[in-house]
Formats: structure tokens, sequence, C-alpha cells
């Protein structure tokens, strides 16, 4: 594959941009180019050749077969609260922002489906959900910013994936349009349809290489009744797998999510929450599970009693409202957030969830012996085997050092996830920032024949180059 | 020293409510219930008194059908040490739960009987001070701090444009607002202990009060929908219809 331009547009093009989806919406001022051009990661520096903002499928594809023709690459660019750089843009390339592209309509309340625009913000549509006494069950702490299009581009995960999985299970259909400007009709809400290959299934966390999502139909779910939280403390990480293993059991939990003390100081100084409890605990393990009758409760509490005579567990509590599942659920949400001031450096790495706790016990060695000076902060979905180890960037440290250790310990940790047959990126994506490490999670064959599925979609290169593989 | 907490079991502070169909009342039907905040801050502040060595007793009193014993549960896992439920049924008014409450008041003799300033479904801001006529207790409301101090209570209250402090005499009545503290969450092990904690149940009768109802509710309906906004493309559009369609400017 060519490299595709990385030179400013010509006044040629800008004026072809303008006239497909108007001159005001062709941004090129550093202000458009600062803020479309990055993601949450600050690691590299966005330079957009140009914004330009579609309002409808057609212009969209005409956009693609113009930078098709011009060799012009392409990023699709949605919330941008992505962590692994996929809708990053530092190389001269266009950014095509699906922001306007956000109706919601087409409601069937038979099929419980409805179809969104790409640029559908997930709270829009977990909140029209909601008005309908429906749910949308793919929930993260970005959902306020992050968009359908983006969801579907990086298969999104979040806190509930143990009981709904991930957003690959809540896509009916999409369409996208490929790299050379053509629309593909996927799936069109079929519940069953083994005619074939099933490339919407493709589509779904190909991060944009192999075209642009412009719409989907997604599917709701009943709400969950009267949710319940429970924070527990826990003395080390091999507890918690026992309180999953027990909990797992006899419950059907929304949500087993854990973080570590210094997650809980960093939330509770910076967000003005209140502990959940004052016995010192080295985790904190958050669960959800709905109460349809008070026989959960009732269940939950001897579960309780149980973990806590086995000593798997110090202390916790239980949510007695509304309000207080919120907060608790802050303890674990907010964590992100509250840290991305000291610039982390971010692992999103997963096993198989049996073998979770030696799996764990490794890279905890490996990263506390190489990171003696470092904060470390750990938390993450541990229901489904997938943890987020933070190094945080002490202040003093000038930023390129901070990334060179790291990334020298980075191999290390990939190599035990290569070791336990796990993955170097469990819901985060490839992006700019894992595609070095990409051989540790997955063959070489299956990368080739990743390369041979995007020249398929996208002959000229020219969707999301440079992200993925190279 | 004997504290009486009261606590009102009201749908949790989160849910939408909705209007039953018929305009009758608030649709209640499983909707998630929880106890009234502002007296969730009231047992919290009970308990810190007793933590404190100020209080000795604290006893966690509810007026309601049989399911406020789940608040009273509550306040016992939060640190209430026993429960009464005084039982009701239907909803019942504010001057019919101060004089039940002044029953209990009677019966137990409390040196300090702490309630929420209001409850967030009546709205009605009335119990308190209605237990302080009926009693001819001292009452310091919306107080966002209480310090006992031998015989005297010193209650500062949050009034309209600063803080006002009041010294009441022993027994008295104070009425939380929201700053006086942030409740704690309710612990798995105190959950289980509150299990086993005495609750006892009276009915109106054993307070010697007849329930009467003063007021009939002739109709629920939900606020009137507002319009949905629009977009406007640029300042001269907003600056047009400031002045043509709303005619503010």
């Amino acid at each position: 594959m060519s490299e595709p331009a990385t030179k400013p547009l010509s006044p040629e093009i800008l004026s072809a941009l303008g006239a497909i989806v108007g001159e005001e919406r062709v941004l090129t001022d550093a202000e458009s180019a600062a803020r479309y051009g990055a993601d949450w990661t600050r690691v590299h520096s966005p330079a957009p050749a140009a914004v330009v903002l579609p309002g409808s499928v057609e212009e969209v594809q005409e956009l693609v077969r113009l930078a098709a023709r011009q060799g012009l690459a392409v990023v699709p660019s949605g919330g941008r609260t992505g962590l692994s750089g996929g809708a990053v843009a530092c190389r001269g390339e266009l950014v095509l922002a699906l922001d306007r592209m956000n109706a919601i309509d087409d409601f069937n309340p038979v099929e419980r489906t409805v179809r969104c625009g790409a640029g559908v913000v997930t709270e829009q549509l977990q909140q029209f959900a909601e008005e309908r006494e429906l749910f949308y069950p793919v929930d993260f702490a970005s959902a306020g910013s992050s968009q359908i299009g983006g969801n579907i581009s990086t298969n999104a995960g979040g806190i509930k994936v143990i009981r709904h999985g991930m957003t690959r299970d809540w896509v009916a259909g999409l369409k996208l349009v490929t790299g050379t400007g053509e629309l593909l009709d996927l799936n069109r809400g079929l519940v069953k349809n083994n005619a074939g290959y099933d490339l919407r299934q493709l589509v779904i966390g190909a991060e944009g290489t192999l075209g642009v999502v412009v719409e989907a139909t997604m599917r709701l779910a009943r709400p969950p009744k009267d949710p319940a939280v429970l924070v527990l403390g826990v003395p080390d990480m091999a507890s918690i797998m026992d309180v999953l293993a027990a909990y797992q059991g006899r419950m059907d939990l929304q949500a087993f999510e854990f973080f570590s003390e210094l997650a809980l100081q960093k939330v509770v100084e910076h967000q003005g929450l209140q502990r959940p409890f004052d016995t010192p605990a080295a985790y904190y393990a958050l669960l959800e599970f709905e109460q349809v009758s008070d026989a959960d409760m009732e269940q939950a509490m001897a579960l309780f009693e149980h973990c806590v005579e086995q000593g798997w567990v110090l202390d916790g509590v239980i949510s007695q409202s509304v309000a207080q599942a919120l907060s608790l659920w802050r303890l674990r949400e907010d964590i992100s957030e509250t840290i991305s001031r000291w610039t982390p450096y971010k692992n999103d790495i997963s096993t198989t969830v049996s073998k979770v706790p030696a799996f764990l016990a490794e890279v905890e060695s490996v990263v506390n012996g190489a990171y003696p000076d470092f904060e470390i902060v750990w938390f993450g979905h541990i229901g489904d085997g997938n943890v987020h180890l933070n190094v945080l960037k002490p202040d003093a440290l000038p930023m390129a050092e901070f990334q060179q250790r790291c990334g020298e310990v980075s191999r290390w940790v990939f190599e035990i996830v290569q070791r336990y047959g796990g993955s170097v990126s469990a819901e985060h994506g490839v992006g700019l920032l894992k595609k070095d490490y990409l051989l540790y999670s997955r063959s070489a064959l299956e990368v080739d024949l990743m390369r041979q599925i995007k020249r398929a979609f996208d002959p000229e290169g020219i969707m999301n180059p440079g992200k993925i593989f190279d | 020293m004997k504290v009486l907490v009261a606590v009102k079991r009201v749908v949790d502070y989160n849910v939408k409510v909705r209007a039953k169909g018929d305009g009758s009342d608030v649709d209640l039907n499983n909707v998630k219930m929880a106890i009234n905040p502002f007296c969730e801050i009231a047992v919290e502040e009970a308990v810190r008194l007793k933590e404190a060595g100020v209080a000795t007793e604290v006893i966690a009193v509810s007026v309601g059908e049989k399911a406020c014993q789940e608040q009273i549960r509550t306040a016992l896992a939060l640190g209430a040490d026993r429960g009464i439920q005084v039982e009701t049924e239907g909803s019942v008014e504010p001057l019919v739960v101060a004089k039940l409450l002044k029953g209990v008041v009677e019966k137990e003799q409390p040196q300090l009987v702490i309630l929420g300033k209001q409850s967030i479904d009546g709205d009605n801001n009335q119990t308190g001070q209605m237990l302080g006529a009926l009693t001819n207790m001292a009452q310091g409301t919306f107080a966002s701090e209480v310090k006992i101090d031998g015989e005297t209570v010193n209650v500062t209250r949050e009034v309209d444009g600063g803080l006002q402090t009041v010294q009441l005499k022993l027994p008295a009545i104070v009425t939380t607002d929201l700053r006086l503290n942030e409740p704690r969450y309710a612990s798995l092990p105190n959950i289980m202990k509150a299990k086993k904690k005495q609750l006892d149940v009276y009915s109106p009768a054993d307070l010697g009060v007849e329930v009467k109802s003063h007021l009939s509710q002739l109709k629920v309906e939900p606020p009137a929908e507002r319009q949905a906004g629009i977009k406007v493309e640029d300042v001269d559009q907003l600056v047009d219809k400031l002045k043509n369609e709303a005619k503010v400017i």
C-alpha cells in the first residue's frame, strides 16, 4: 500500500470538499484541527489537513470517493474518547466527523430496535431507550461523549459486559461506506441470517480501517429491575476471584468490577466522594445485581457472610437508594477521568477468566519490580477477564522518558499476556498505541489475513491507514 | 441521653414519578422506595451523637404501612439501636404523624427528637413544627449544625441570607437541612445485625390517637410538557428570534 498524501490540501481539493458538504463545514483552523485530530490519548500531536462534517450517507460516499481519487487518507471520527489513538489524525489526514449524522428514528417496539446515525451519542441512545421503558446496556464512563459509530468501530465494552456483552451483541444491522465509496447494508436487522459471511461482525471493531460506519440498527433490552450495588473490601487479588466465583455461582451479576486502594484514594480525594467504609483493604470489588424479588437480596447477603467466613472479604456496603448506587458506581467510573491528569500509561489486557489470578500475579510482580518509584493504579472489569493497568507519570519526569520506560516494561507485560493466550487490547482497540504489540496476541497469518481483508474493502488504502497495523 | 429519630418511606429521590392514568394519585406500582433523604441525615446525626458518647440510645420511628419496616431496618443498619413502627393505612397527614410521634415521645421520653425538615413526597415541612407545638418542646428547624452542651443544644439554622444559631433547652426538637452531614453507607455486617434488633409495632389506638383525614386529594397531574428547543444557525438568527419571536430584547 502506498503512503497516502500528508501535505496540506490544495485549494482545488478544499473547494471540492466544500462543494460536497458546504464550505462552512470544511474546517482547517488550528483549533478545529486540535479538537478533531485527537482522542483521549495525548501521545501524538493532532495534525489533520482538514475536518469535514458531512450530513448524509450520500455526502460521506462522495467524500470517500474524492479521497480515493486523490489518495487522501481519511480518519472517521466519532466522540474521540478512544484510548488507543484509533481516531487520532496526526499525519495530514482528512478527518470525517460524523457529529451531524445524529438522528434516532425508525423505533420498532416489536423488534426492540432503533435506527441510529453514526453520530448519535451513546447517552442519547440510552435516554431514548429509557423514555420507552427499555434499556441500552452498553455503558461506560465516556457514554456522554462517545458516539454509536465509534462504539461500533471499536466494539466498545464497558461496565456491563459480564451480563450484556460488548457493542457487537447489540448491532442488528449497519451501513458501511467502503474505501471505494460504495454503500453496504449489512444484516438489515435480521436475528437469523446464515446466508454467507457475516460482514457486519467484521466491520465491528475494525477501527475505521474497512470504511466509515454511517448508520446502525441497534437492539434494546428490557431495563434491569431495581439494581443494587455492593462494594466489598478484599485483602488480595486471589480473593477477588473467589468472590467472583462465589457470586457468579448463585446469581446473575450485572457487573463485577474491581479497583485498587490507590485508585479509591485518588477518586475520593479528587471527586469529593465518600469512602464506602473505613476498614482498609488492598482491593475493592463492585458488584451489581437485579432485585427481582427479596430472595435476591437474601442470596447476596448469604454470599457475603460466606465470603467473610472464608476470609475473602473484609467489609462491605450495599446501596439503599438509587442515589447511593450512583455514588458507589462513581468510585469506579470516575477513576479514568481522575487519573488522566497524571497522563497515565495505560494497558488494557485480558485473558480467560479462570487464568486471571495467576496472570495478574505475574503481571503484578513484573510491574512492581520495574516501577518501584511509580504509582500504579489497577482497575477493571475482571468479571470478563479484563484489567486496566495504569502507570501514573510522576510530575517531575519528562513525558518522553516516562514513555520510554513504560514501553520497555510493556514488552515484558505483553510476553506474559502471550504466554497466557491473552489479548494486548481487551476493549480499547489497537489504534496507533498498540500496533507494535499486535503480534503478541495475533499470529502473523492472522494479521496477514487482516491486511488482505482491508485491501478487499479499501483497495486504495485510504481508510484510517496506519491504525491496527502498518 | 435518649434520641428519637423519625424516618419516612418515600419514592426514591432518583425515580421519575408518574401520575396514575386517572389522575387520582402518583403511581407507586413497582416504584423503588427509599428512606427520605432528610430523614437519612437525621439518622446519621443521631448515630454520630451516639458515637461521640453524647447519646446513649437511638430509637428510629416510622409511621406507615408494614413496608416502612424496611426503612426502619435501614436506620438500624446505620446505627440506631431499636425501632418502632406505628402502623397506619394509606397516606397520613402531618398533623396525625405529629400526634402519633407525640405518643411515642410520651412513652420513650427522649431528650432529643431529630426529624427531616420535610419529606420529598409531601413536601409539607410541618411535622417537626407541629410536634414542637403538641409537646411544648423547643424546636430548632433547618439545622446545618447541632451541638449538645449539657442541658442545652445549639442549633445552627440555614436562613435566608446566612446562618442563625439558636440555643434550645433540652428536651428539644431538631429538623435537619441538607448540609448537616453526609450520611454513611449501610455496611453489610450492620445490615445483618440490624435484622436482630428490636422492632416494636404500635397501633394509633395504642398511642391514644384517632387517625383523621382533613384533606382530600383532588387531582395529580404531570407538569406541562415543554416544547422541544431548536438550534439556530448563527448569531444573527439568534438575535432575530430573540427580538421577533421571543420578544425579549
